[in-house]
């Protein structure tokens, strides 16, 4: 049972590196798209207010608010519907499998926004720091 | 009610939901490798020791637990390392980002699982359910542990 006791024990703090990740990834797919860098050949003709623009400005912004934990329920409850709209918009059309449709990893997304949504930050964040938040953590291990 | 003990109720159960879809989204690679379920052209002709069966296997025991929420804890530590080991075998030489080769989602599962290796499985689980294994005489003892 020591990786329960070593889960309990350290939970809030994966939470914030759990946190820390996803915002990562969206400010990897915001830069691509509106910087183009790295560059992605289906991302070059992405002009910055088309759909794909826009949606590369939420990536960009709440994905680094994500990554610095500032205002972060907010941030991931919008990123979150935005991922759920990007699944219905540009990939349940193809197919119903989200194998086929290539649409997994909004669903990931969406469903990881979700849930930080809904636990917040974790202790290494800017909201702990600042209190903007209460410093609310849900001691979800203890179910 | 007010939003933070609302926030607070539902964190266990989002958590449980999450962990349902993820276990999802990972079981239909096994499913598309050893059934056809979805269709999947690459998966046709692979000889059944491949590197890519074995992972399956991985997957689909691995998924189906984590569906359940069957010692969560366990078996989301090792589909951690799985995808780790996936990601570093199969992706990363393609190219330093996750856009360019391709391992944005083995990247997110990797970080997810690890996080579930952490909290566990939230309150719809069969840990949950099953229940005591005085899981919180554990607990108890490791937050006296952490106060020390």
């Amino acid at each position: 049972m020591s990786l329960d006791r070593i889960g309990a024990a350290y939970q809030p703090y994966l939470l914030s590196l759990f946190r820390f990740v996803t915002g990562l990834l969206f400010f990897h797919y915001g830069v691509a798209k509106l910087f183009k860098f790295p560059p992605v050949e289906i991302f070059e003709d992405v002009t910055p207010f088309s759909l794909w623009g826009v949606a590369g400005m939420f990536e960009l912004v709440f994905g680094a608010m994500l990554m610095l934990g500032l205002l972060t329920r907010l941030a991931a409850f919008i990123l979150s519907g935005e991922m759920a709209f990007a699944y219905f918009i540009e990939h349940f059309p193809h197919s119903f499998f989200p194998l086929l449709n290539e649409g997994a990893l909004a669903i990931m997304f969406c469903f990881s926004c979700l849930y930080l949504a809904s636990a917040g930050g974790g202790p290494l964040s800017l909201d702990a720091l600042l209190r903007i938040e209460p410093r609310l953590q849900p001691d979800v291990s203890r179910t | 009610m007010n939003v933070d003990s609302l926030l607070a109720a539902w964190a266990p159960r989002v958590l449980s939901i999450v962990r349902i879809m993820i276990a999802l989204m990972l079981l239909q690679h096994p499913t598309a490798k050893f059934f056809g379920i979805p269709h999947v052209a690459f998966f046709d002709h692979l000889p059944m020791l491949s590197i890519y069966m074995i992972a399956g296997v991985i997957e689909l025991v691995g998924g189906i637990a984590f569906l359940l929420g069957f010692y969560t804890r366990t078996v989301a530590f090792l589909l951690s390392g799985h995808l780790a080991f996936a990601y570093f075998i199969g992706l990363a030489p393609k190219g330093f980002f996750p856009l360019l080769n391709g391992g944005e989602s083995a990247v997110l599962f990797c970080f997810i699982f690890l996080y579930y290796a952490f909290v566990g499985g939230g309150s719809w689980s069969l840990d949950a359910a099953l229940g005591p294994r005085s899981l919180d005489a554990v607990l108890r003892q490791a937050d006296r542990a952490h106060a020390l």
